[in-house]
C-alpha cells in the first residue's frame, strides 16, 4: 500500500538514560513529510535536532513511537535490516563531510553504490553525471585531503545522491564552511534535489535558507513547536554584516555586557582575534 | 569494500609492514627451530642410515642405537654367520660418550671397528685413513676445524688418548657426532671382552630381510634382530622424542606471538579507522561487511608475514648451512605446510579481537563535528 507521504512519524520519543539523569532528547514528535519537500529543522543547541534526524534515517531506534519511510515501518525492523534501508532510502550529508580518506573523489561518491543491487559498475554513469553537475571534474581522482571544504561537501552531496534515495538528511552541512561557500553548497543541494524531486530534511542555523524552505519545524526541548517567522530577533554579524537570528545562533561571544552573534565559526574566530577592529568600525 | 580495505591498509603502510614483519619473525623463529631440530635429528641417524645393512642384530630388548647400550656375546653373531642366506656379519662395538678435542667436548657415538674391515667405517673422508689402528681415531672434519685439531693431534675418549689419523665427512652434528676407533681399544674402554654391540647383517641377494630377522630371533637366543628400515625409524623417533616437547612448546609460543602481533595491529588499525567505520555503518554498510574488511586485513597481513617467512626459510636456510656448517638445517615441506595452516588459524583468532570493537563502533558518531 503506497503512502502519499515519504515520512510519517507518530509520537516519536527518544530518552537517554533513566531516573534523575534521564534526558528526553526527543519527546513525542509527530510529523509528515511529502515527496519532494524541503523541510528545515531549527532550534536551539541540544533541542534534539540530530537525535530526530538519526531516528528518521534509521540510525537510532526511538524509545517510543513509530516511523514510516517510503511506506516501510522502520521502527519494527530488525537491527540487521536497517543498514539496507539506509543504503537504499536515505542519503546522509554530515557537518564534518566524513569522506573516506584513502579513497578518491570518484571512489567516495561510488562507495554507497556497492550496497545496492547493481553495485558500483551500474552506478558509474550516475557518478559521472553528479561529478559534472557538482563541478568536480578536475577533482575526480583527488584524495579528500587535497580538497577545500566546499569541494569536500560537494563530494559528500554526490555520495548522498548516488543511490537515488527519495530522502536526503543533512545535519548542519554548512557548519564547517564559511558563509559564502556554505551558501553555494546549499544552493547546489537544493538545485539537484528539486530537479530530481527528492525530499530534504535539513538541520541548519542559517536563516537565509528559511526563505526557500517549504516548511520549518521548530524543535525545543525535544518537542515540536509552532513558530511564526516573525518571531525572529535579528542581529548583524559584526564581521560579515549578515543578518542572523539571535535565537537560533550557535556562534556567539560575550564581552563586557555585549553579546555578539556570528554566522560561522570563521567569522567568530576573526572577531575574537581583533574585536575592536569590528566594533568601532 | 575490498578497495576501501586495501587502500586504507595502504595509508597505514608503516604499521602494516611492521606487523607483517613481526609475524614473519614469529613464524621464522618456529620454522628455524623446526629446521634445526629436524636437521639435527636427521644427522643423528646419519651413521646407521649410511651403513644400510639388511638387518641389525643387538642385545635382546634393544631396538635402536641413539642413547642405547647393547652387548651381545660374539659367539651368537658367529651363529648368525652360519645361517643360510647370510652373506656377511660385521661386528661393531659402540658407546655414547664425550670426546675431548682441544678444550671442547663433543657428545659422540664412538664406534669400534674390526681392524681392516671397512664395512662399518666412515663413508666419506676429507683426509687421512678410514680405518683406525690401536691408539688411533677418525673424527669428523668439522669437529677438527672447530677445535683446532688436525691429523696427528691428540684427542681423548674417556680419559684415554688417541691420535687423529683420519677426518671424516658427514659425521658431524651438534647433538651427536660419530668417531671411529679400533675394536680392541673400545674393548678396553668398555671392559667388554668377548662381546659386540651390534651386528650388521648383509644377506645374499634376493633374501627376505623381515623373514630372516624373525629366523635369527628364533634360532639365536636372546638377541633382537631388526630389518634396517625399522631400525632407522626407531632411532629417528628416539632422536625426535628428545626434542619434540621443546619444539612443540616453541611452536605454541611462536604462534601465540604471531596472534598477539596481528591482533594488536588489527586493534590499532580498527581504532584508527573507528571514525570511518562509523561513517560506513551510517551509510548502510552492515556489521558483517565491516567485520569481513577487518578479517581481510588480518589475513593479508598474516599471508604477507607467512610469505616473507617462507622466502627467507627457503632462500636463507641453505646459506646458513654454508656459513655455519655446524648447524644442520632441514626445512621440510611438512613444516612449511603446518606453518601455513597455523597462519590461517592465527589470522582468524587474531581477527576475533577487533570484531568485538567493530560491533561497538557507533554510527551516530558520524554526526559529531
Ligand atoms: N547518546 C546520547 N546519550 C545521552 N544523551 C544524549 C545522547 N545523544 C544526545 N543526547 C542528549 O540529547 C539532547 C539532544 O541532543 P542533540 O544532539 O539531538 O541536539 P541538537 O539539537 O542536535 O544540538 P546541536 O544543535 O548542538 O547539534 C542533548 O541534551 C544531548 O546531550
Ligand atoms: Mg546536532
Amino acid at each position: 500500500m503506497a503512502s502519499s507521504k515519504l515520512i510519517r512519524a507518530d509520537g516519536v520519543s527518544k530518552h537517554f538514560g533513566t531516573g534523575h539523569t534521564q534526558v528526553r532528547a526527543v519527546d513525542g514528535v509527530s510529523l509528515k513529510i511529502g515527496y519532494g519537500e524541503l523541510v528545515l529543522i531549527m532550534g536551539p543547541s541540544g533541542s534534539g535536532k540530530t537525535t530526530l534526524l538519526s531516528m528518521l534515517g534509521g540510525l537510532l531506534r526511538p524509545t517510543q513511537g513509530r516511523i514510516e519511510v517510503a511506506g516501510t515501518e522502520i521502527t519494527v525492523m530488525k537491527e540487521a535490516e536497517l543498514p539496507d534501508v539506509r543504503a537504499r532510502l536515505v542519503g546522509f550529508v554530515f557537518q564534518s563531510f566524513n569522506l573516506m580518506e584513502a579513497l578518491t573523489v570518484e571512489e567516495n561518491i561510488l562507495f554507497p553504490a556497492q550496497l545496492i543491487p547493481g553495485g558500483i559498475a551500474a552506478a558509474r554513469p550516475r557518478a559521472r553525471e553528479l561529478i559534472e553537475r557538482l563541478n568536480l571534474r578536475e577533482r575526480r581522482d583527488s584524495l579528500p585531503k587535497t580538497l577545500s571544504g566546499g569541494e569536500k561537501q560537494r563530494v559528500a552531496i554526490a555520495r548522498a545522491l548516488i543511490n537515488e534515495p527519495p530522502l536526503i538528511l543533512a545535519d548542519e552541512p554548512t557548519g564547517n564552511l564559511d558563509s559564502r561557500t556554505g551558501q553555494e553548497v546549499m544552493m547546489i543541494l537544493f538545485d539537484i534535489t528539486r530537479d530530481e524531486n527528492r525530499s530534504v530534511v535539513l538541520v541548519t542555523h542559517d536563516p537565509r535558507v528559511e526563505e526557500i524552505a517549504d516548511r520549518i519545524l521548530w524543535l525545543e526541548d525535544g518537542k515540536l513547536r509552532d513558530r511564526k517567522s516573525e518571531d525572529h530577533s535579528w542581529v548583524r554579524d559584526p564581521v560579515c554584516g549578515m543578518r542572523i537570528d539571535e535565537w537560533t545562533a550557535v556562534h556567539t561571544w560575550e564581552r563586557s555586557d555585549s553579546k555578539y552573534v556570528f554566522c560561522s565559526a570563521r567569522c567568530k574566530e576573526r572577531f575574537v582575534e581583533a574585536p575592536d577592529q569590528y566594533v568601532n568600525a | 569494500m575490498m578497495r576501501w580495505t586495501l587502500k586504507s591498509l595502504g595509508t597505514q603502510i608503516a604499521s602494516t609492514l611492521a606487523s607483517a614483519g613481526g609475524v614473519a619473525g614469529a613464524f621464522l623463529f618456529v620454522l628455524f627451530l623446526e629446521a634445526v631440530f629436524l636437521g639435527e635429528s636427521k644427522q643423528i641417524v646419519a651413521y646407521i642410515e649410511h651403513m644400510e645393512p639388511d638387518i641389525w642384530v643387538m642385545q635382546h630388548g634393544v631396538s635402536n642405537m641413539h642413547m642405547a647400550s647393547s652387548f651381545v656375546w660374539d659367539w651368537k653373531l658367529d651363529a648368525v654367520v652360519e645361517m643360510d642366506g647370510v652373506e656377511k656379519v660385521t661386528s661393531i662395538l659402540y658407546v655414547n660418550t664425550m670426546v675431548r678435542a682441544g678444550d671442547r667436548d663433543w657428545f659422540t657415538y664412538v664406534v669400534g671397528l674390526v681392524e681392516g674391515d671397512k664395512r662399518a667405517g666412515p663413508w666419506a673422508m676429507k683426509s687421512g685413513s678410514a680405518s683406525p689402528g690401536p691408539g688411533e681415531i677418525v673424527i669428523p672434519a668439522l669437529f677438527a676445524e672447530s677445535s683446532g685439531a688436525g691429523l696427528g693431534s691428540s684427542v681423548s675418549v674417556a680419559d684415554k688418548k688417541f691420535t687423529v689419523v683420519g677426518l671424516s665427512l658427514g659425521t658431524f652434528s651438534m647433538a651427536n657426532s660419530v668417531a671411529f676407533v679400533s675394536f680392541g681399544d673400545l674393548v678396553n674402554i668398555l671392559s667388554a671382552g668377548g662381546t659386540v654391540s651390534y651386528g650388521l647383517v648383509d644377506l645374499e641377494p634376493g633374501s627376505d630381510a623381515a623373514a630372516m630377522a624373525r629366523r635369527i630371533e628364533a634360532e639365536v637366543e636372546k638377541v633382537s634382530a631388526l630389518p634396517h628400515p625399522e631400525f632407522v625409524r626407531n632411532d629417528f623417533n628416539m632422536a625426535m622424542r628428545m626434542g619434540v616437547d621443546v619444539v612443540a612448546f616453541m611452536r605454541v609460543i611462536g604462534s601465540a606471538l604471531a596472534v598477539a602481533i596481528i591482533a594488536f595491529t588489527a586493534l590499532v588499525q580498527v581504532s584508527r579507522r573507528r571514525r570511518e567505520l562509523a561513517i560506513a555503518k551510517a551509510l548502510g554498510v552492515t556489521n558483517r561487511s565491516i567485520y569481513f574488511s577487518v578479517v581481510l586485513q588480518t589475513v593479508l597481513i598474516t599471508t604477507a608475514g607467512y610469505a616473507v617467512a617462507l622466502a627467507l626459510a627457503l632462500g636463507v636456510a641453505p646459506m646458513i648451512s654454508l656459513f655455519v656448517p655446524e648447524v644442520t638445517l632441514l626445512v621440510s615441506t611438512g613444516s612449511l605446510l603446518r606453518m601455513g595452516a597455523v597462519a590461517l588459524v592465527v589470522a582468524v583468532i587474531a581477527a576475533m579481537v577487533p570484531a568485538y570493537m567493530v560491533n561497538q563502533v557507533d554510527p551516530l558518531t558520524a554526526f559529531q563535528g
